[in-house]
């Protein structure tokens, strides 16, 4: 699962952080990942290449002129936050994270929602059970932090599950640590109207 | 294998320790119109595409301190940040939401300049490898992480079992993959390892 996901081209921001902190969360996931990499740098050197529009060197160089910007996460604020992966933190530093409680699981959304796409953010509380439950659409989940079980196992760091909207299940929270997780949700696509039973067919 | 620097990384050293102008209209020169290319192949207009590789020479210049020789050749991470922004750009809200993630895939680690030449190595025996590559396994690749077309899309166009467009892309990329993880010595070693890419 891991493979497919780490291979499978992105097109959006919630997809791209998603794959690159799976890509992050294990030394293997990593060096698979960086391979995927080089074969892109190797055919961008091997490409054709299309003339630039003159300018564009000045629109460049007046860009240097306004110095460089200091890069920091705000990690040492947050202990949530240092254990996540670079990824996020680069993403979120300078963002207020927004979080929702529900009972002893607390959700932020990521990115805004798009498309309907979502990527949040899951903290489930050491010993909390989420009630059962199916999920719009498609969710991806990758385990960042800790580990929980439902029906039909058990979930640790680094490990990523696929379901469907079909899926019925009742996660609970590492009795110890919890859990923290990024959930990557994309709807199905869904049509209506004269040919909609058909492009429904196709799209899933 | 002689022992080749390449360029490009002491360009992006140049640009971090003393804003050498002079690297960065190298760097501009070399991959500007080619990711002109890749980003108008992929759908850009040409305006759209050139404020793609404005921003993304903004970050190089920005950046170059967090680029590590020993984790990517200097074109796979200038093409990683031109894809991200891309990403972020190429949508219909044209409204960009990511924060710093181009720079995500390579955090700053402890300083290994000392051992760019074997870095060099091990990214030009995986250049190596593809260059020996058939070409209907090359195109796989290419189809697969330079033109982003998923497994499904592949198997349609070259009539290839999906399964076996899998296998073969899996394969190639731990063969890769086992050359990035080889260290300096590792590759001096194994200098003559092209005759394995079969």
């Amino acid at each position: 699962m891991t493979f497919e996901i780490l291979s499978t081209p992105v097109n959006s921001p919630a997809s791209l952080i998603f794959q690159q902190c799976l890509a992050e969360v294990d030394p293997e996931n990593r060096s698979l990942n960086s391979a995927m990499n080089e074969v892109g740098g190797y055919f961008l050197d091997k490409t054709e290449t299309s003339p630039l529009s003159r300018e564009l060197w000045d629109k460049v160089l007046n860009q240097t002129n306004k110095g460089k910007s200091v890069s920091q996460t705000n990690d040492e604020h947050d202990p949530l936050l240092s254990q996540l992966p670079f990824t996020l933190r680069a993403h979120l530093k300078n963002k207020d994270i927004k979080w929702k409680s529900f009972k002893d699981v607390k959700v932020a959304s990521i990115v805004p929602k798009d498309n309907n796409e979502k990527l949040e953010l899951i903290h489930v509380m050491p010993g909390a059970k989420i009630p059962q439950h199916t999920h719009e659409g498609n969710e991806s989940f990758l385990v960042l932090h800790g580990s929980y079980s439902d029906e039909y196992g058990n979930y640790k760091q680094g490990s990523v599950q696929v379901r469907s909207d079909d899926h019925n299940h009742t996660p609970v929270g590492d009795a110890q640590t919890g859990c923290i997780g990024l959930a990557y949700t994309h709807g199905k696509i869904k049509f209506s109207g004269k040919f909609g039973k058909l492009l429904n067919l196709i799209a899933n | 294998m002689a022992k080749v620097k390449n360029p490009f990384v002491e360009a992006l050293q140049n640009i971090a320790e003393r804003q050498d102008i002079g690297s960065f209209k190298k760097i501009f020169d070399y991959f500007g119109p080619r990711l002109k290319s890749f980003l108008m192949k992929s759908g850009a207009d040409e305006a759209v595409a050139e404020e793609i590789i404005q921003e993304t020479m903004s970050i190089i210049w920005t950046k170059a301190d967090y680029y590590d020789p020993s984790v990517a050749s200097p074109s796979t991470w200038i093409y990683t940040i031109a894809r991200n922004k891309k990403i972020d750009i190429l949508r219909k809200t044209r409204k960009a939401v990511l924060e710093d993630i181009e720079t995500a895939i390579l955090p700053p680690v402890e300083s290994k300049a000392d051992e760019n030449i074997e870095h060099d190595q091990k990214f030009e025996m995986v250049a190596q490898y593809l260059d020996d590559l058939p070409k209907d396994q090359l195109d796989l690749l290419k189809m697969n992480f330079f033109e982003e077309k998923s497994h499904g899309e592949i198997a349609e166009i070259t009539k290839i079992p999906l399964g076996t467009v899998k296998s073969r892309i899996r394969l190639a990329l731990e063969k890769i993959r086992g050359k990035l993880e080889q260290d300096g010595s590792m590759v001096n070693l194994n200098n003559d390892s092209g005759s394995m890419v079969n």
